[in-house]
């Protein structure tokens, strides 16, 4: 798996509608949905960023649907989206076959930023936060940044076994002081430890120091992981998201509150906001 | 007509001259910018129409602001977030007199709570922003808790604004309009000096979350806007456009060319493109093209002969 340099370092390439076509869409887990894609997006777009994709055959739903990815390979052209199946859109995005083709917009918003210290760092997905963080670890892996993951699921049928496994093999366990870990919780314990990923976090940053953390999950767990890295003054950026309108600034729809007043857009100035910035 | 000439597109929309009919509706387009990375947009659009602007800033409504609602319609209730005239110009002022300089004309939007208000941003923006074409007064924002619709709410209300504002610009002044007695409240505009009319602004509309019991919006009422909403905006426009002489500019679900040649016959000169620029950023564009492909189809040589053609 290869990113592209030049997308790795940040450099924001202009928001554009470019076709898609899908390849493969599967079932991946109870209720999440895998789909790859070719598309132009996938040597423009970097760890964090997201699409706006619009689901061909249905006139009654307007909006396109906001998408993170968790693998984009530029020689290929290809990306990989993986969502959960939680209304119509994604309904019906589950229903393309392959062949099927449709447009999506983007690359859109600022992604992940490398850590500015020196230091471990820590990433904590919930749900279907997990692909933006798959895209993260795969960056941190590829400046050699250490760093430790916790993902966390409702049950066991809801984590996404080849994401799991795609982490192990970014964190291999060296076997020394500072391997990296892969830690798995759900909320019933069918999987890994039993509760949640804030419970693991707490139990994690009293043995280990880190400098940066990097969450994508459901709003209250990521307010948790924020609040926890407050309070041991550990960085942390959150992927936010929010209804969206366009998704490149046009509307004013996905508004985020900040603490220093007013509001930030998620879709441009974000998704990717430095946590203490933003209002939990 | 030789073959490539094509047919004139351009209208005067009461005194703002552009170069197609091809406009685009307040707080739908950014202040074009975003849009540049789509198309050309100064070399390609009639006007644009910026954000609603108040003298200072506005923070507007708090999360959620959007809701899909599933019948080719969305709500929205942003509520005129804006940063102020002189915020507005710093960040903007130099992309748009750009604007200007390719032939696209540039409608600042003025925004208010109340007629002090009003005057005081109209002020500002004929001091600070000589890169506008002219302006419009938004009387009609159903988002906000005081001003905006309620400002437009009678043909007395809205005159009164525009006995506010009419002395302080000589530039062009359009009054962007709410959906209700459209007809009434024109005339009213007209009386007191409105060069052009544009309708509609959103219908107010409501969204339950049956769950919660809570509206899926921040506020308990929003605007309804999208492709669900065209046919109540083409026969807004039909029945303001024989009750007034000053030109109107359509607004209201349009998608493509075919929608904006309806509001074209049922009496518009101009129409402003909405909902359609977020979902395809590139519509507005489209509907240039398709506009002229029409124009043509009917044998015109000029557009401004399909203004009102509508035979009933
Ligand atoms: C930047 C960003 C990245 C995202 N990345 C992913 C991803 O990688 N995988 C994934 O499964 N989902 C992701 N989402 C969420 C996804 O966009 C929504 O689940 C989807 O739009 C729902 O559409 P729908 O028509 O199926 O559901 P709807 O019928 O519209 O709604 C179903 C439920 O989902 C909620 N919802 C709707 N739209 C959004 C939204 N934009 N954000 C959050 N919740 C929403 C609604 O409030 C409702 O509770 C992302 C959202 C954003 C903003
Ligand atoms: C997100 C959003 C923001 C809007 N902001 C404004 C605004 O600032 N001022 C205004 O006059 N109208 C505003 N409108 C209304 C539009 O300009 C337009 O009148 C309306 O949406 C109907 O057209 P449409 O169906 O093509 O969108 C807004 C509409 C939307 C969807
Ligand atoms: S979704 Fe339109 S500004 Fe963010």
């Amino acid at each position: 798996m290869t990113i592209q340099p030049d997308s790795l370092a940040g450099t924001a390439s202009a928001t554009g509608v470019h076709g898609f076509e899908v390849f493969s869409n599967e079932a991946v887990a109870d209720g999440v949905w895998r789909m790859r894609c070719h598309t132009p997006v996938a040597s423009l777009i970097a760890p964090g960023q997201f699409v706006n994709v619009a689901v061909p055959g249905d006139s009654a739903h307007i909006l396109r649907i906001p998408l993170s990815f968790s693998v984009a390979q530029a020689t290929s052209q290809t990306l990989e989206l993986v969502y959960a199946v939680v209304g119509e859109g994604t309904r019906r995005l589950s229903c393309m076959r392959v062949g099927d083709t449709s447009t999506m917009v983007g690359p859109c918003g600022n992604g992940w930023a490398l850590p500015t210290h020196e230091g471990r760092a820590l990433l904590v997905a919930g749900g279907v936060g997990l692909p933006p963080i798959v895209a993260c670890a795969r960056m941190l892996a590829e400046a050699s940044v250490g760093f430790d993951v916790i993902v966390g699921a409702q049950t066991s049928a809801k984590h996404v076994e080849y994401l799991l496994d795609e982490l192990r093999r970014l964190a291999p366990d060296e076997g020394c002081d500072c391997a990296r870990k892969v830690l798995v919780c759900t909320d019933d314990g069918t999987l890994g430890t039993r509760g949640f990923t804030t419970d693991v976090m707490a139990d994690l940053i009293a043995d280990r120091p880190y400098a940066q953390a990097y969450t994508c999950g459901p709003t209250p767990m990521m307010a948790g992981v924020a609040r926890l890295c407050a309070k041991r003054d550990i960085a942390c950026q959150a992927s936010l998201e929010r209804m969206m309108g366009c998704g490149f600034g046009a509307c004013s729809c996905c508004n985020v509150a900040l603490v220093a007043g007013g509001y930030a857009l998620c879709c441009k100035d974000g998704p990717v906001f430095d946590a203490r910035e933003v209002v939990w | 007509m030789s073959k490539d000439a094509g047919p004139r597109m351009a209208v005067n929309l009461g005194g703002i001259t552009m170069r197609n009919p091809v406009n685009t509706a307040s707080g739908t387009f950014g202040n074009g910018e975003q849009f540049e990375g789509f198309y050309d947009v100064g070399s390609t659009l009639g006007a644009i129409t910026c954000k609603g602007v108040s003298a200072i800033p506005w923070e507007g409504n708090p999360a959620p602001r959007l809701a899909e609602l599933g019948g080719a319609a969305i709500l929205n209730s942003v509520g005129l977030q804006n940063p102020g005239v002189a915020g507005f110009v710093g960040r903007y002022g130099e992309y748009l007199q750009g604007l200007r300089r390719k032939g696209c004309a540039v409608i600042c939007q003025v925004a208010g709570h109340s007629l002090e208000e009003y005057a005081r941003a109209m002020e500002l923006f004929e001091e600070l922003a000589p890169f506008a074409s002219g302006f419009e007064i938004n009387i009609s924002c159903p988002n906000i808790a005081a001003g905006g619709a309620a400002m437009g709410a009678t043909p007395a209300a809205a005159a009164e604004v525009m006995r506010t504002v009419r002395p302080l610009t000589t530039r062009p002044i359009v009054v962007k309009m709410a959906p209700h007695d459209v007809a009434e409240i024109g005339r009213a505009l007209e009386a007191e000096g409105a060069d052009a009319l544009s309708l509609i602004n959103t219908i107010p509309g409501m969204s339950i979350d049956v769950r919660t019991r809570r509206s899926r919006v921040c506020r308990p009422t929003a605007g309804v806007s999208g492709p669900a909403i065209h046919a109540i905006a083409v026969r807004m426009v039909w029945e303001c456009a024989r009750a007034v002489k000053v030109p109107i500019c359509g607004i209201g679900g349009i998608t493509c060319g075919e929608d904006a040649a309806e509001m074209i016959l049922a009496g518009a000169t101009a129409i402003s493109v909405g909902t359609a620029n977020l979902v395809d950023p590139a519509c507005a564009a489209r509907v240039v093209e398709e506009l002229e492909q029409w124009a043509c189809d009917q044998g015109v040589t000029d557009i401004n002969e399909l203004i009102g053609a509508f035979e009933c």
